[in-house]
């Protein structure tokens, strides 16, 4: 069937705590990122989320509304002096307060998971990494595309030389939302609105594509040499100066372009990531997976058995993680589309690496890397020129 | 939940109340990816596929959820079952194509809450007999809406009507100058209208016939679909309960065990064909009786 050979069971990505304790977490950060961590922790075997924290008050109380039993704080550090017990901590601040909360965590002798992208600098990005390298817990970055079960068969489809050479990439995130926070008192206005804020945001690059450059990252093994961008303000006629609508075109040494847009105008087509190689294309979106063969590629003989969807003149095999034992039940159009959104196999990774069982889908160094990509996008869509992306500046020292 | 919300706010300006606005359509957005059952990677989905081998974790809003949708089925004596959906789907209740055939046999098919296990102490989920499908159809949505009138109300609205597919509505405070959001259940000066203030209202019906508008509710007590057309609305403090209680009505009817007391009264305004149903002096609900017209969209009166 569909490359099983070659995939990650979705068993195996189950985390089991260690002596049957499950493994005591806090969250740094309750805003909408935070508190999807905290739904999806809820529903992790083996990870108990004891404490949240979040300098707004409001967010805090709504967060710890109706979770029993889950205590919060004003800061992390009144976090972690209130929580002797406490094993790792989530870090989803807001991309600039990334470094702070982190750092205090390893310095507290936790295991670490931070949001991506990791910092809003070069230096904090890399000085983060470094420190993370030198601790000996357990240190992830919440680059999704790693953890993700359907990526992951993509890959070892193209590691296995299915889209031959390549032609192109492209990746696209269409939402429909203003990205401010409906706040009436000003100051709150101000801290909760930083994607808005010139001075502190990374804009769509830096907040939004570093996801999806980390994509192409981890199929091909190499990072881009320079970046092109621009970006308008297109919808949200609202005073803001972040662009709500950006391009880029990221270029890699042998000539190969990756195109990225992001819109918060439109939210046609959605996330996704194609690559297009001689032989075959995919179509990743998230939760979904497709690939697309041309017509003289050769045919394997799981084909006759794969699920297939139509879209409009081209025919797409679904990429269904542990195809082949739904196929041998019988249920394999029952496994079109993840169990579980992407953000819960990167946390139970993570959960399971803590109690160790295997390795986090991201370390710190891989997620430096990726920052570095989405910064330098973000420098040159705010800057519209082309912006060179030294190797040196990837490394963690 | 595959239908239209729409959210009424009064403001001065439109910068704040869109961005308020984008925040309850995303709380709605990711209720559905939690509860419906036909997205893969929902919580009900994985309780679908998992639940019937062992306990399932579930987070704190969805375990809340179905201890309510647990809680209303053994009130109201088994007229609202959260557990329908294989008979849903066996009766292809479901989509475009749902057919309803009530001349179906019963079919072996295993459905009943009391066989939905909640462990509160640790969060989990299981279901005593395999096989067992949620539908969550007839409560997540209130559901869904009650948590979207508190993230309004913690941004401080004090006034606002939301609905999702005009059959089930909530009332936050009143509009300027008025007691209540009036909401008409029909068309014409006749129809019966509901009195809104932090209160909502749910409507069901079934159709004997599936239709275009409806016709999709299995009686759990039998097993099969409701043989009978039947419409009923309620009003609660809470969308959920209204939701739920709606459709337990809409089955039961007069044979429904007694309804909790903080059922609120729909004031009848000239209702031709819709009976009054008091339950306490100040409590009750509307059923319409069989042999009258199903209420069309609800619209403002």
């Amino acid at each position: 069937m569909a490359g099983v050979a070659l995939t990650p069971s979705l068993a195996e990505l189950a985390p089991r705590a260690a002596g049957g304790a499950p493994l005591r977490l806090a969250v740094a950060g309750a805003g909408r990122q935070g508190r999807a961590v905290l739904q999806e922790l809820q529903q992790i075997e083996g990870a108990e989320v004891v404490a949240v924290c979040d300098t707004d008050a409001g967010r805090l109380e709504r967060a710890t509304r109706r979770a029993r039993g889950l205590r919060g704080y004003a800061s992390v550090e009144e976090l972690l002096d209130g929580e002797s017990e406490l094993e790792a901590l989530v870090v989803a601040t807001p991309t600039h307060a990334h470094r702070g909360p982190a750092e205090a965590a390893l310095e507290a002798g936790l295991h670490v998971y931070c949001e991506a992208p990791l910092a809003s600098t070069v230096e904090d990005s890399r000085a983060l990494a470094a420190r993370a390298r030198a601790s000996e817990r357990v240190f992830a970055v919440g680059l999704l595309a790693r953890a993700n079960p359907i990526y992951a068969l993509a890959r070892s489809f193209h590691r296995s030389g299915t889209l031959r050479e390549l032609v192109s990439l492209a990746a696209r995130d269409h939402r429909k939302t203003s990205w401010r926070n409906p706040v009436s008192d000003p100051e709150r206005q101000e801290r909760l609105d930083w994607r808005l804020d010139p001075a502190l945001s990374l804009g769509l690059a830096g907040e939004l594509g570093t996801q999806q450059f980390d994509v192409f990252h981890w199929f091909l093994g190499l990072y881009p040499v320079s970046v092109r961008g621009s970006g308008s303000v297109r919808v949200h006629e609202d005073g803001r100066e972040v662009a709500d609508t950006a391009a880029c075109e990221l270029a890699f040494e042998d000539g190969l372009r990756l195109h990225w847009e992001a819109s918060l105008g439109n939210s046609y087509e959605g996330r996704l990531e194609v690559l297009r190689g001689s032989m075959a294309s995919f179509e990743l979106a998230w939760t979904h997976g497709w690939m697309f063969k041309e017509a003289e590629a050769p045919t394997q003989g799981w084909e006759v058995y794969a699920n297939r969807q139509t879209f409009h003149a081209d025919q797409g095999i679904t990429l269904i993680a542990d195809a082949t034992k739904l196929a041998a039940q019988g249920k394999l159009e029952e496994g079109v589309g993840l169990p579980h959104p992407p953000l819960h196999y990167a946390l139970a990774r993570f959960v399971a690496a803590c109690a160790g069982e295997g390795e986090v889908h991201c370390g710190a160094e891989e997620g430096h890397r990726s920052t570095v990509v989405g910064l330098k996008a973000s420098e040159a869509v705010t800057s519209g020129e082309t912006v060179e992306i030294p190797p040196e500046l990837l490394e963690v020292r | 939940m595959a239908t239209r919300f729409e959210l009424v706010l009064e403001a001065q300006e439109s910068a704040g109340p869109r961005a308020l606005a984008d925040e309850v359509f995303e709380e709605l957005r990711r209720r559905e990816a939690c509860w419906s059952a036909f997205e893969p990677s929902s919580v009900v989905a994985r309780l679908n596929r998992e639940a019937s081998t062992g306990w399932v974790a579930v987070d704190e809003e969805t375990f809340l959820l179905l201890a309510e949708a647990r809680r209303v089925f053994e009130e109201s004596g088994g007229a609202f079952d959260a557990t329908v959906g294989a008979l849903m789907e066996g009766f292809a209740l479901r989509g475009e194509g749902a057919r309803g055939e009530a001349a179906r046999d019963e079919l072996k098919t295993p459905w009943g809450c009391g066989d939905l296990l909640l462990d509160e102490g640790r969060r989990r989920v299981r279901f005593a007999r395999s096989g067992l499908r949620l539908d969550l159809g007839g409560i997540a949505k209130g559901r869904a809406l009650d948590l979207a009138v508190e993230l309004l109300r913690d941004h401080g609205v004090e006034r606002a009507l939301i609905h999702g597919g005009t059959s089930t509505v909530v009332g936050l405070g009143a509009p300027l100058g008025e007691p209540a959001w009036r909401v008409a259940l029909g068309p014409g000066p006749a129809a019966p209208v509901a009195l809104l203030h932090d209160s909502a209202l749910a409507v069901s019906r079934a159709l004997s016939r599936r239709g275009p508008d409806g016709g999709h509710l299995i009686d759990p007590r039998h097993g099969r679909p409701l043989a009978r057309e039947s419409t009923a609305a309620v009003v609660a403090p809470r969308a959920s309960t209204a939701d739920a209680w709606s459709t337990a009505l809409c089955v039961a009817g007069e044979a429904c065990p007694a309804l909790p007391a903080e059922l609120a009264a729909l004031r009848r305004a000239g209702a031709a064909d819709a009976s009054w149903r008091p339950l306490s002096a100040e409590l009750g609900a509307f059923q319409f009786p069989a042999a009258s017209r199903p209420p069309e969209s609800l619209q403002r009166a």
